[in-house]
């Protein structure tokens, strides 16, 4: 007799559990959901890997001479973060957003794309995805009498060449090319 | 005539749902009875609710890539559906062929053979975007019956 009057007086005091969501905008959502796709474009290399480990075949990389463009088309994404799990970069990242009806025109815009621009390196002037910041000083944190700045701008053989040179105790290459 | 406006404005308060499974893993149809038998999402609060007979319905939800085993079936129950009708792609299957496109058995996307008007992707989606989907092509049948602009 007395459990179902608890129960009763909760359920009257809890009101109606039905989310008023359509008719209101904002609803739950839990902080961990996997909704769209996110590029950052600062860390993307255009390695290939997303798009190589992609499922469902969403993620398209074309790259150029001058740069290349990231393309994850939001209707053939399944969600399953296989492309977080293997971005050696961290790049890829999948928010919390799940609102993704929309009108049959918008078929193909509901996309995201980044486009990331080269720069050529300073020494031999072909053109390269300059390392992010922050990966430099992670891959130079036990040198720190290196200037990121310059080793930001030199392709990997001319890094390559440079690391050796300072181990040998030469000058730096771009020295060398100014006198020229 | 006055009648017939009538039966039109008060049709828009009680859209019918039809589901067509086009040979979906059951996960979007899993969502699907989700948004209409769970109380917390509730779809009937816009007056939908899942009938039986596509005779009856106004809003179709296709799930699944179009198997092509089931693709003569599907346009034979969606023909029957009468006009105007809202249909509604849920998932990425029926909208791109998602994880299956290209493969043996896949005839799809669905939009190859029949007119889509609202998309929801996701693998499955949530039952709010579902909803939101459902909202969305409520409006999309009301211009279709010329009460909204």
């Amino acid at each position: 007799m007395a459990g179902f009057l608890k129960v009763l007086f909760r359920n009257l005091l809890q009101g109606p559990s039905t989310d008023p969501f359509p008719l209101v905008p904002e609803t739950f959502t839990p902080d961990r959901l996997r909704g769209k796709v996110v590029i950052n474009q600062d860390l993307c290399m255009g390695c290939g890997i997303c798009s190589y480990v992609c499922v469902a075949g969403a993620i398209n990389i074309e790259k150029r001479e001058d740069g290349h463009t990231i393309t994850v088309w939001h209707n053939s994404c399944c969600r399953c973060a296989a492309c977080r799990q293997y971005c050696p970069m961290h790049a890829i990242s999948l928010e919390p957003n799940w609102h993704s009806a929309h009108a049959e025109a918008d078929k193909y815009k509901v996309i995201e794309q980044k486009t990331i621009a080269y720069e050529p390196c300073s020494v031999c002037g072909k053109m390269i995805r300059p390392v992010p910041e922050a990966t430099l000083k992670k891959l130079y944190v036990h040198n720190d009498d290196v200037d990121l700045n310059h080793v930001r701008s030199l392709c990997p053989s001319c890094r390559q060449l440079e690391d050796a040179r300072r181990s040998a105790g030469l000058p730096p290459a771009a020295e060398k090319k100014a006198v020229e | 005539m006055a009648f017939d406006d009538l039966l039109k404005k008060n049709s828009v308060r009680s859209p019918w749902l039809f589901r067509i499974n086009a040979g979906s893993c059951n996960g979007c149809d899993v969502e699907l009875a989700t948004t209409a038998l769970i109380p917390r999402y509730d779809v009937e609060r816009l007056g939908c609710r899942y009938c039986g007979s596509p005779r009856h319905a106004d809003i179709v939800l296709i799930t699944g890539p179009l198997t092509t085993r089931i693709r003569d079936q599907v346009l034979r129950v969606w023909n029957e559906i009468p006009e105007p009708k809202v249909t509604v792609a849920v998932g990425i299957c029926p909208i791109s062929g998602g994880v299956f496109r290209e493969g043996y058995s896949i005839d799809g996307p669905i939009d190859k053979y029949i007119p889509v008007d609202v998309n929801v992707p996701g693998c499955p989606p949530r039952p709010q975007a579902i909803l939101e989907a459902v909202a969305l092509g409520l409006k999309i049948w009301k211009q279709k019956l010329g009460l909204e602009a």
